[in-house]
């Protein structure tokens, strides 16, 4: 029978990360997925922590991760294991000639496509936005018939939460997409992945800009972990260009996770699509096994040690019935619920309170192992790490790929 | 209820499916499989008439790999354009393509039958006769083998053994390419098993599936579950070589229809070297392997992937077997059964493709693996090296030991 040293449940950010780590231990990994993952619908950035628990916007990462409340799972990770889970990160993206920019000491503020800025601690060197603050004229690009993105808004609404002091200038691009459905940014970047499209879009950007600005674009350069695009319109136009962060798909999402997943193929990682993990072969307090319940049979994949990073209500990791039970489906870790439903949720969305669902989630060790409600051990080597995580609402604070950055590296360092 | 029900509405519109979709990729001209799945699944169960982009659908299941939410949206374009072939007519090529069995058994009866079927689709295609039906005529039409599998399997005296799986041919191995059968057979042979072929079995029914002809997909679904239950009741495991098969056999079957006994069969089928790792688990497997000198590319079908049980040739050759091979890891090769073969898919199924010709003449192999026939005709034709069966290759690494 084969048995591996890791198996890793879930493709999302924190699966991948905790693939990576326990691979450059030297273990031999699986890692079982079911759908994309979260980098596609989420972005390709890594927040850490952008706003303190009152709601005010945290001075740097790392002063806020050491500020956390003692179920937060930067506490039970410990800013030293942050520290490393960040060098790690760093180091790969480095090796995989894709570098990402940023460190705990620095918030960094970038634009959205709403015209409002987020903090946030990792990034591609596609948003750099040290430039922002210096360069008075931002050109702020947009498409013709694009949909879901709004130059125009994004121009007005930044004249408020950078500052009206800047020259922002609405530049319309024409692209060359005629007839069919309507084009997307991800139709956009694919274009720019061709060497006619991005000659035909410097053209047009050379006739509309003056070198020495900055220039604001949806994330439309190109769809690879390189920087092949941005180094070429850089390049061509002398000017400095920061993406900003849109809704799904998530052009820097996607870059990020192909940089992953060619790492985890050189790593030798075996990965098997579409494995709809729903059970667990527990034998004296440990898991020998998973099992995969597929439309025609149920599989089982054996190893040493377990990663679960199925992700929360969302991923399907975590799940809720209409009665206010919350079951975690694989291992029956026992979750912790606020007591009536209605308290689940609080009702002002935009409040200066974290939502109660949100912090649902699975009680760990410092070492990412699951306890139950006594915080007793339940396995010994099974290892939590992602969204499924209790006592954080990565939405009100902008943690999410941090944590799972950082209980991703620190489950497989556990391992 | 099924466990595996088609609910759209679990669609939370998250896109994944659009960022993977090889077709929406190509062409602009696609809606891409979440306009055209699940969110317009809603308008076609008010409106009669169906999005005419949910033409471009090549069926290769990569959206519904890509979904997190576990939505069949593949299958959801399949029922709807069975519907709108309720209220519109064929066309005479999708009658052709989908009825390639039909084609098949006609070459295999008349006398040099695949002799005079191979001519006629080359002087059709010089005269422009498939351009003019839709067909394209770019490429060349997979040729009829000379002797079906059925046929030269019957001349083969087997060493008898006790073991025994039954062998599900399909229509691409019987009547285009035997080699891939009888390749199997062999392995098979080597690990003591004896090979039983069903001939009463027929078309899964995937070609008629892709052109809408949803209710001869059915009939040919009943008549190969009642087979294969026959042997499953009698305890023997059902083997295909051809991904495409096994997965309308195992899982389109239960997606699209309610016929009895199709879950316990899915239970019992099984690709060939999924079977095979399974005997190598259960410390079974002849591994008394000779060496192959030459390097090979190995390509993952799409409806392999789709089926959630990883790439079995892959750790069957290279860490069982040891050969020299490598995953190309690049995508759909664009033909998707017949669906390249249209004149007006073909560009777009060759721009799919671009990706993984490029990598394998990158790569200098002369040789590429992969389980499907259509596969390996598309690749051949894209980048002009040699294709085979994974079996081949196990068979050559056993022939090769002295």
């Amino acid at each position: 029978m084969r048995k591996d040293d890791v198996i890793v449940i879930g493709g999302g950010f924190a699966g991948l990360i905790a693939a990576a780590a326990s691979a450059k231990r030297g273990k031999k990994v699986t890692l079982l997925s079911f759908g994309m993952g979260t980098l596609t619908v989420g972005s390709g950035i890594v927040d850490i922590l952008g706003y303190n628990n009152d709601g005010t916007a945290a001075l740097t990462p790392e002063v806020a991760v050491k500020m956390v409340e003692d179920d937060h799972p930067y506490h039970k990770i410990g800013l030293q294991a942050v520290k490393e889970s960040v060098e790690f990160f760093l180091e790969l993206c480095r090796e995989e000639m894709y570098p990402y920019i940023g460190s705990l000491n620095e918030m960094k503020w970038i634009p959205t496509a709403a015209g409002t800025l987020k903090p946030t601690c990792l990034v591609p060197k596609t948003i750099d936005v040290a430039r922002l603050k210096e360069i008075d004229t931002i050109y702020i690009v947009g498409f013709h018939c694009l949909k879901d993105y709004y130059a125009e808004l994004v121009a007005k609404n930044l004249k408020t939460s950078l500052g009206s002091d800047n020259k922002y200038e609405v530049v319309m691009i024409n692209h060359q997409f005629s007839g069919g459905r309507d084009v997307t940014i991800l139709d956009l970047a694919r274009w720019l992945d061709s060497e006619a499209g991005r000659a035909a879009f410097i053209k047009e950007l050379q006739g509309k800009i003056k070198p020495g600005a900055v220039v604001l674009i949806p994330p439309i350069l190109g769809t690879a972990p390189d920087y092949l695009v941005l180094d070429a319109v850089k390049k061509a136009t002398g000017c400095h260009f920061i993406e900003t962060v849109t809704i799904p798909p998530s052009i820097s999402g996607l870059r990020l996770r192909s940089m992953l997943i060619n790492h985890l193929k050189k790593m030798g990682v075996r990965m098997i699509e579409k494995a709809n993990v729903m059970q667990s072969i527990l034998e004296d307090g440990k898991c020998v096994g998973v099992v995969t319940d597929g439309i025609d049979r149920e599989r089982s994949y054996y190893a040493q040690s377990f990663i679960l990073a199925t992700g929360g209500f969302y991923g399907g990791g975590l799940i809720s019935s209409e009665l206010g039970e919350v079951d975690e489906p694989i291992f029956k870790i026992p979750i912790q619920i606020p007591i009536t439903q209605e308290k689940w949720s609080n009702l002002n969305l935009f409040s200066n309170e974290k939502q109660p669902f949100a912090k649902i989630g699975i009680r760990i060790d410092e070492k990412m192992r699951p306890l139950d409600e006594k915080g007793n051990l339940l396995f010994e080597n099974v290892f939590v790490a992602g969204r499924n995580l209790q006592g954080y609402d990565f939405c009100f604070e902008k943690s999410g790929n941090g944590v799972a950055l950082t209980s991703g590296y620190q489950a497989a360092m556990s391992v | 209820m099924k466990k595996h029900r088609i609910d759209p509405d679990r669609c939370i519109a998250c896109s994944a499916c659009v960022a993977q979709c090889p077709v929406t990729k190509a062409t602009q001209r696609f809606r891409g499989p979440k306009m055209v799945g699940p969110a317009l699944e809603r308008m076609r169960l008010s409106e009669e008439d169906v999005d005419p982009t949910l033409d471009y659908c090549s069926n290769c299941k990569n959206c519904d790999m890509a979904c997190p939410s576990g939505v069949p949206i593949s299958t959801l374009n399949m029922l709807a354009r069975a519907k709108y072939y309720k209220i519109h007519k064929h066309s005479m090529r999708d009658d052709m393509l989908a009825h390639g069995e039909r084609m098949g058994k006609l070459a295999k009866t008349l006398p040099a039958g695949a002799f005079f079927a191979n001519l006629g689709m080359n002087i059709g295609r010089n005269l422009g006769v498939l351009r003019m039906v839709g067909i394209s005529d770019k490429r060349p039409l997979p040729s009829y083998a000379s002797e079906s599998f059925h046929k030269q399997f019957k001349k083969i005296r087997q060493q008898s053994f006790p073991n025994k799986v039954v062998f599900y041919p399909g229509c691409y191995i019987n009547f285009n390419d035997p080699k891939v059968g009888l390749d199997f057979l062999a392995v098979m042979q080597k690990n003591q098993y004896e090979v039983i072929v069903e001939e009463e079995f027929v078309c899964c029914g995937s070609p008629l599936l892709v052109n809408g002809y949803l209710d001869e997909v059915e009939e040919n679904a009943k008549k190969n579950t009642q087979l294969i239950k026959k042997w499953v009741d009698k305890g023997y495991k059902v083997i295909t070589c051809c991904t495409s098969c096994g997965l309308m056999l195992k899982q389109e079957y239960q997606e699209l229809f309610e016929i009895d006994g199709v879950k316990e069969n899915a239970k019992n089928i099984y690709d060939a070297s999924e079977f095979l790792m399974q005997l190598y688990d259960e410390g079974k497997l002849n591994t008394d392997f000779g060496t192959l000198q030459e390097k090979y590319l190995y390509h993952a079908p799409c409806h392999l992937r789709a089926q959630g049980f990883g790439l079995p040739a892959m750790d069957l050759l290279k860490d069982v077997a040891g050969v020299n091979i490598e995953n190309a890891d690049a995508g759909c090769c664009g033909v998707s059964g017949n669906y390249g073969f249209k004149a007006d898919k073909y560009d777009t199924a060759m721009a799919i493709g671009g990706k993984l010709f490029g990598t394998i003449k990158e790569s200098g192999v002369r040789t590429v693996v992969s389980e499907c026939g259509t596969c390996r005709m598309q690749i051949n034709h894209g980048a002009s090296v040699d294709t085979v069966h994974p079996l081949t290759i196990l068979r050559n690494v056993y022939e090769a030991k002295k």
